[in-house]
């Protein structure tokens, strides 16, 4: 008995390295890498031993020939992925120019096991074109016991030198050559560019290289057409293959200055109308109303204030986004809303207002002039100050048409920025400018009264639904502790606008200055999450080459970058990204629905929209089988815009 | 400095081959290179004698496993015989050096015609490769269509089968043949829906 059993494993074990096969002008077999029984995921390699001056092909085979077929025998429990392909050589045939590999070879191939999956026999139809300077199908029938077979050193030392690691890259595209930039993270001579997709390069050209600097490198690449938007492949740089994919920015060339500068203006002019920033304008107006209509003068030179408030603050913006992007740092609209510090400040702003339009404070000095007695004393600070309000309310909005003309902007030398800001402003203030040109124009709304000051108090509403949400923006970006914190500053907030209303003596201004205080040591010592810290850390695991992994699969998406603090974004998800139909669609047609969340700062999620042209959030990004390009849907969706977008 | 030399002999390296036999890129919906070679009767054969009738060129290599394939399971002789009833020319242009593979002589063209059941309205032996290069021709099948101005209309592949292995399990009867679904296209002197596409199968076998 324990004779035939050592006999039958014996034959077992002769069975497992069994002989290669002979294919006629190479021999395959098949290896692994499996050390243990218990490994869960290990590799299979087919090795090729090819006779001298043969040779076969990499995935893209150059201008003839072609990749191999393996079809793989084997236990249910056992998944084996795609072949993860070495790093191959040129083989020129002038004038053609193949990509592939001589010699002696071995395809690794990835294998996940499920725990309880036995080790068995796995077998392989494995068919190949082989070629010296004639080409012949040549096929192999192989198969391996992973219950006895062992591990080879060969194939350990193939997966070492898989061309797994991304280069530091840039590319660029003028007319029919792409650049790539890299940084070399060792010294080479020779470099070659791989292309894996076919029909976009020309394979025979010379490639050529230039240094730039000690490590800084450019390799040209001729194309076969100006319209590449993103390629794969693998960049050699002597023995070593590095992996290379590349998105070209698709929205920047088509949209000129001039159009970016219209979009500001259409932009700027619908944000009056965004929720948080409807009551603040609204308010503003009334005060122009209460001035009466009469002294125009007055109208004009409150309305001109107004908008010079309006556009300093744009270009403050400007400037600070200027300088941070000066420093190197990816950036874009709505960044401040990514720190809790400035979601917590807004929060009470908002709250305050709301606060200060409920309580019996003397409107006449009252919320459009925070802080000062303007009217009644005929400065105009009051007006000015709005403008900058109105802009710092209008932050966490992106109208539709703005998104377009900043994601230009912070694409652009700065001398283009200022310009798109500018009109983003004046877009935003021309319904002032407009009153200050016809100050009669005010005799058309109604004549003040009452009915003021209910209106008044109405819009107290809206600004406390903005400081709800700005609460959950906060929570989402630090915890529930430091929400109650906000809670009871709001609080603080609460009593001490009671008490300027109420009280008539120094003693009023006591409660303002504590909370104050309060909220400076709150706000310094806000428990931040700890990855928002790392510099440039992508917490979301969003994946900048997703896209084009999901366009290799032949795979559908819709892509919905938002934010928490993106009210459009929240909008649009309520209205119709969220709703059955929509999911129904979804489903039906196979669409992937991804979300990509900016609410915290995302390096690899900023990285993805400026490849859009886009700086800010909401983007949403639909792609299906057959199409040339991803396709932007509109910033504002409803269910039709949404569905027929994707049809 | 060693940079700069090592760059050099990088490029130095891909010149010599590409100075000798260079590919040229014929421009799609303009009027195609003409050329003039001997078929397998001996006979000149000039492409500008055909202005009036569309014409078809197939870069074929016999020995070639797509090739044989296409033929062996009739696929060619099908497209063939489709083009010639509405009147198109077809040329079957061999470019293959003298002593290289699919390389043959007159009588060997016109026995594979006949053993095939092929119909090819010629078949020109182009052993130099200039026509070949002329238009570009990489691999066999390569396929180019002409329209009766003259206009070049379509170069590419046969069909959407592609390249590698999985091109020998296909099924011709589930792949878009290029050419028999755009012939009355190319009849009316129409631009074509799909005119440029990546041929595939073997290197067509030029002097290197």
């Amino acid at each position: 008995m324990k004779n035939t059993l050592l006999t039958f494993s014996f034959l077992l074990c002769s069975l497992a390295i069994a002989a290669p096969v002979n294919t006629g002008h190479a021999e395959a077999s098949l290896i692994t890498n499996l050390q243990d029984t218990q490994q869960e995921s290990f590799y299979l390699g087919v090795r090729l031993k090819m006779q001298e001056g043969w040779h076969t092909y990499w995935e893209n085979p150059g201008d003839s020939g072609g990749a191999f077929e393996a079809s793989w025998t084997k236990d249910e429990g056992i998944i084996i992925e795609n072949v993860e392909w070495p790093t191959p050589v040129t083989i020129p045939y002038p004038p053609l120019m193949t990509y592939g590999y001589e010699g002696d070879v071995i395809f690794p191939f990835k294998v996940f096991r499920a725990i309880d999956a036995d080790l068995s026999i796995v077998s392989l139809k494995f068919s190949f074109l082989i070629c010296a300077d004639i080409c012949i199908p040549e096929e192999a029938e192989l198969s391996i016991d992973l219950s006895t077979a062992k591990p080879s050193q060969m194939l350990e030392q193939t997966i070492q030198n898989l061309p797994i690691n991304f280069l530091d890259t840039k590319t660029s595209a003028s007319d029919e050559t792409i650049t790539i930039k890299f940084q070399a993270p060792a010294i080479f001579s020779e470099a070659y560019f791989f292309p894996r997709e076919d029909g976009l390069f020309t394979y025979t050209s010379v490639q050529n290289l230039k240094q730039i600097d000690d490590e800084t490198f450019e390799i040209a690449i001729p194309a076969l057409t100006s319209e590449i938007e993103s390629f794969s492949g693998i960049l050699r740089l002597d023995e070593q293959g590095y992996q290379v994919k590349e998105t070209l920015e698709i929205s920047t060339p088509t949209m000129s200055l001039f159009s970016a500068i219209i979009f500001a203006l259409l932009g700027g002019l619908i944000l009056n109308l965004m929720p948080c920033v409807f009551p603040v304008i609204s308010l503003k107006v009334l005060s122009f109303v209460s001035m009466g209509g009469n002294d125009h003068v007055k109208i004009r030179n409150h309305a001109l204030t107004f908008v010079s408030g309006v556009l300093f603050t744009f270009l403050l913006i400007a400037s600070i986004l200027i300088f941070i992007r000066s420093s190197g740092a990816m950036i874009g609209w709505g960044f401040q809303l990514q720190s809790p510090e400035i979601v917590g400040v807004l929060t009470l702003i908002m709250l305050g207002i709301g606060l200060v339009l409920l309580t019996d404070i003397n409107m006449a000095k009252g919320l459009t002039t925070i802080g000062s007695n303007v009217q009644s004393r005929n400065d105009y600070s009051g007006s000015f100050f709005t403008g900058v309000l109105a802009v710092v309310v209008a932050s966490p909005c992106t109208a539709p048409f703005m998104g377009a003309a900043i994601g230009y902007a912070l694409l652009q030398p700065s001398f283009a920025t200022l310009p798109i800001f500018l009109a983003l402003g004046l877009g935003f203030s021309s319904p002032y400018l407009a009153l200050a040109l016809k100050p009669q124009w005010i005799s058309a709304l109604p004549k003040p009264g009452a009915w003021m000051e209910t209106l008044k108090q109405f819009f107290a509403f809206p600004m406390m639904a903005t400081a709800l949400w700005l609460m959950w923006v906060f929570m989402l970006q630090t915890s529930g502790d430091a929400l109650i914190q906000l809670l009871v500053l709001s609080l603080a907030l609460a009593i001490s606008i009671w008490m300027i209303a109420t009280f008539n003596n120094a003693f009023k201004w006591i409660g303002l200055t504590l909370t104050v205080v309060a909220g400076i040591q709150f706000f310094t010592n806000i428990p931040v999450n700890q990855i928002d810290l790392e510099q440039g850390a992508s917490n979301s695991g969003w994946d900048v080459l997703l896209e084009s992994d999901l366009q290799a699969q032949n795979q559908a998406y819709l892509i919905n970058f938002t934010a928490a603090w993106c009210i459009t974004c929240q909008a649009n998800e309520k209205t119709s990204l969220g709703r059955a139909s929509v999911k129904k669609y979804l489903v039906d047609n196979n669409i992937k629905y991804i979300k990509a969340d900016w609410t915290n700062r995302d390096e690899n999620i900023t990285k993805s929209l400026s490849k859009y042209g886009r700086s800010g959030v909401p983007l949403y990004v639909f792609w299906k089988p057959g199409m040339q390009r991803s396709k932007i849907l509109p910033a504002v969706l409803t269910e039709a815009i949404l569905i027929r977008g994707m049809q | 400095m060693k940079f700069f030399s090592v760059t050099a002999l990088f490029l130095i390296s891909f010149n010599i081959y590409s100075a000798e036999i260079k590919l040229n890129d014929p421009k799609l919906n303009e009027p195609a290179p003409n050329f003039v070679e001997k078929n397998s009767y001996g006979l000149n054969i000039q492409l500008s004698d055909f202005i009036g009738q569309p014409v078809i060129l197939e870069w074929t290599n016999h020995e070639c496993p797509y090739v044989a394939r296409h033929y062996s399971e009739k696929n060619m002789q099908a497209v063939q015989k489709a083009a010639e009833k509405k009147g198109f020319i077809w040329l079957s242009i061999i470019s293959s050096t003298p002593g290289d593979q699919g390389h043959v002589s007159r009588d060997q063209a016109n026995e594979l015609t006949i053993s095939r059941n092929a119909s090819p309205t010629h078949v020109l032996l182009d052993e130099s490769g200039k026509i070949g290069m002329q238009y570009g021709a990489k691999t066999t099948p390569h396929m180019f269509m002409i329209d009766a101005k003259g206009v070049l209309r379509y170069k590419g592949a046969i069909d959407d089968i592609g390249r590698g292995m999985k091109f020998f399990d296909a099924s011709f009867n589930d792949s878009v043949n290029y050419i028999s679904t755009q012939l009355d296209a190319v009849l009316q002197s129409n631009e074509l829906k799909i005119s440029n596409t990546v041929a595939y199968g073997c290197s067509v076998k030029y002097d290197y």
